[in-house]
């Protein structure tokens, strides 16, 4: 082999090597930080860890918005199972029962101890996963 | 009348660039009547364009419900202000918008350099043929011009109150330009790849146009970024949301872009690189519209979901990808350079920066898309939210902030000793070194990535004093625009820095005429009242805020009701100093009478936007020396 031709090589093997490297790093940041969306019967019947963030979408149950100075504890339904919820700060202004919900935390007991809530603005909207099962 | 005569009007501008760009490449553009030709007929494409836009505006300030679009969009209750930014507030007004604006930098190029200059038919050819495929997306799937027949309604719809505002009002507009203004580099490099003659620097014909566009995606990227920061309640100033994404994106490759095309432009190194990233800057921002007007993701920014619409547009933004990168790699070999960059040159430095923007742009945009991915391939929803891109960013950032300090004592084009002990380098590291030792004994920061954030940003700041200092007193040259736009850059790492760090909040629970203490201030309810306003209602409370210093002001927190379409709003009141925000929202009211609140104090957030208008401001200045200097 040409010497010419031999260091070539090397550079294009050496940009392969680091570039896939540099990829693996990337997709390995990124499986580590996914927020897994859940419906509240997923949940039901899926392990969740507690260290892992998880998204839940549903309507806020009719009734069960119960409020204790900064907190608020509402139920996450999807018409077949429902979740507890408990947040701590001020829900948006489109939060109201009935309507629907994300939240965004960690599971603790059955409980999901969320560290934000996000209602869409639209008065159309579902969350992803409950279109057609209402 | 007047609607259907705007609508005429863009068909006409739609034939007439369609002209234009059939003569620049069907017939010799070496020829001068040919090129006076396409010149003219790209002027009377962009008056007819103009017109129309101008009508549509008119129409627009004088409420004339029968154009559909304005009827659902526009109210007569609006200032005349909000009514002409309405125009822009929904997906087919701001589409064509975003078309005049594409046009207007072809025509301000058209009319600003001389017919023989080279490349010009082409590029013209070019930028016609981009406003042809965009000006027929919105004629056949978007069209602004519909009407109402026979009755027009009488009040109109309302825009969405959170629009109503003076940021986002010129927002979109400043986005927009800065956005499609790089169609004037894209369509060099695509002149330059078809006439294929290695000696024409198409690289210095672009460079003030895009350092102008990258200035004003500067600004228009900022301003969103403080809209939704004073807007929107939650108090941050990046969310990491898709439609944020795909502005980061284009910002990204154009400022790898203008540091390449300075490269090429000095030493004619780096040329294939500069072309390749020409290509990528507008076909990102391309992909930025196609992502926020298909609807396939799910974003607070994103316009109504329309399938065929996001199906155009991915087939045009396809066309303009694949022929851009077979004229490339047919032209590859024109393009090679003989030289080497020599080692720990500018050159060499940019490079490593180029490759490190490239990291981001790779990283950024596997995150929008990795969702989409995933939920084919596994049938389950997913987000990537901000830890992933703190993961990648953070890190990236401090290297090429690293870099960026060690490039500054190297010398274009060759390779110099920059490793030397009694220098400004060495004195910066001291200096920087020794303040992270301060900052961390006084208050106390445990954090690695803050600290190693604050040394590099220190680092950078420190070492341009040095530089600022030889250059005024001591006459070395250095190039100006790029100290600014680098402090720039340093202000931003250490003010994001402090501002995660120190920022906090918390929200209360307190009632009319009771206090409460946060952080060392005594924060008194004083007042509630209720106002009535032309198209809204308000709530407003008042807090007497008392801080440990002896210093007092007054919060005015609201909430309001919007009677056009039954939206409630939170408007923020914010305390404004150098140091830090004081920013309060109010929530709900409770059963037994309290009300909730919330209190923020957010650190050095003044600084973030800052540091953005510091990098705009000396791209501005660079582009209007570099007009200047023509002349």
């Amino acid at each position: 082999m040409k010497p010419q031709r031999k260091r070539r090589l090397t550079t294009v093997f050496l940009i392969l090597i680091s570039s896939a490297f540099g990829s693996f790093l990337i997709i390995k940041a990124l499986d580590t930080n996914l927020d897994f969306f859940f419906t509240p019967s997923e949940l039901y019947s899926q392990n969740i860890p507690d260290n892992k963030r998880i998204k839940v979408g549903g309507m806020v149950l009719e009734g069960s918005v119960k409020r204790d100075k900064t907190n608020i504890i509402f139920e996450i339904t999807d018409y077949k199972n429902s979740i507890t919820v408990n947040f701590n700060g001020i829900v948006p202004d489109l939060f109201q029962e009935g309507s629907g919900v994300v939240v965004l935390g960690y599971m603790n007991k059955d409980v999901i101890l969320a560290e934000e809530v996000l209602a869409k603005h639209d008065e159309n909207y579902m969350p992803p996963n409950l279109e057609i099962e209402k | 009348m007047l609607i259907e005569v705007a609508h005429y009007l863009s068909i006409l501008a739609t034939g007439l660039f369609f002209l234009c760009f059939l003569f620049a490449f069907i017939l010799s553009a070496k020829d001068i009547f040919v090129i006076n030709l396409v010149s003219r007929v790209y002027t009377h494409g962009f008056l007819f364009l103009l017109i129309s836009f101008l009508i549509y505006v008119w129409l627009a300030i004088n409420d004339n419900f029968n154009v559909l679009y304005i009827a659902q969009h526009s109210n007569t209750n609006l200032p005349t202000f909000y009514k002409i930014s309405s125009i822009w507030s929904a997906h087919e007004g701001s589409m064509f918008l975003w078309i005049v604006f594409l046009c207007l930098w072809g025509v301000i190029f058209n009319l600003f350099t001389k017919n023989i200059q080279d490349l010009k038919a082409k590029s013209l050819g070019v930028i016609s043929f981009v406003a042809v495929g965009f000006l027929l997306f919105l004629l056949l799937t978007s069209n602004p011009f519909l009407t109402i027949l026979p009755i027009a309604p009488e009040n109109g719809a309302d825009i969405n109150p959170v629009l109503q505002d003076p940021a986002l009002a010129i927002h979109p507009p400043i986005l927009y330009l800065g956005y499609v203004g790089f169609v004037i580099a894209f369509a060099h490099a695509i002149a330059f790849l078809v006439n294929g003659d290695p000696s024409i620097k198409w690289e210095s014909l672009v460079r003030t146009w895009s350092i102008s566009s990258w200035s004003l995606l500067t600004v228009g990227i900022a301003l969103g970024s403080w809209w939704a920061y004073y807007e929107l309640g939650w108090g941050g100033y990046w969310f990491w949301d898709p439609v944020e994404n795909v502005a980061l994106m284009p910002w990204l490759a154009a400022t790898a872009f203008v540091h390449s095309l300075s490269v090429s432009i000095k030493s004619s190194l780096l040329r294939i690189w500069t072309i390749l990233l020409s290509i990528i800057v507008f076909s990102l921002s391309l992909f930025g519209a196609f992502i926020v007007r298909s609807g396939i993701i799910d974003s607070v920014h994103s316009f109504a979901n329309d399938p065929e619409r996001g199906l155009y547009l991915l087939g045009f933004i396809a066309i303009l990808i694949v022929i851009s990168t077979i004229l490339f790699s047919f032209r590859l070999s024109i393009l090679a350079s003989k030289r080497n960059i020599a080692s720990f040159s500018k050159e060499s430095f940019i490079s490593i920066n180029n490759i490190i923007f490239g990291t981001l742009i790779f990283s950024t945009m596997l995150g929008v898309l990795y969702p989409l991915i995933y939920e084919y391939l596994y049938d389950q929803k997913i987000s990537v939210g901000a830890p992933f891109y703190n993961a990648i960013f953070i890190p990236l950032t401090l290297i090429a902030g690293i870099f960026l300090f060690f490039s500054i004592d190297s010398k274009w084009q060759r390779s110099v000793k920059i490793i030397n002990f009694l220098s400004p380098m060495s004195a910066s590291l001291l200096i920087a070194g020794a303040s992270l030792f301060l900052i961390n004994y006084f208050l106390a920061i445990n954090d690695y990535s803050i600290l190693l954030s604050v040394f590099v940003g220190i680092l950078i700041l420190v070492r341009y004093m040095f530089v600022i200092y030889e250059y005024l007193f001591k006459r070395k040259y250095s190039n100006p625009y790029s100290i600014i736009a680098h402090l720039g850059l340093s202000i931003l790492i250490i003010s994001i820095a402090f501002n995660s760090e120190f920022s906090s909040e918390r929200a209360l629970n307190i009632r009319m005429n009771e206090s409460d203490t946060y952080r060392g201030y005594d924060i008194k309810f004083d007042d509630l009242r209720l106002e009535k306003s032309s198209n809204y209602d308000a709530v407003i409370a008042s807090f007497i805020l008392n801080g440990s210093d002896g210093r007092n002001f007054i919060l005015k927190p609201e909430k309001r009701k919007y009677f056009a379409r039954g939206q409630i709003t939170t408007e923020t009141a914010i305390k404004i100093s150098p140091l830090k925000d004081i920013y309060m929202t109010i929530g709900d009211q409770l059963d037994d009478g309290s009300w909730i609140v919330n209190i923020q104090l957010n650190y050095f957030i003044r600084w973030i936007w800052f540091s953005a208008i510091m990098m705009a401001f000396a791209g501005l200045m660079l582009a209007y020396s570099l007009v200047r200097g023509k002349r």
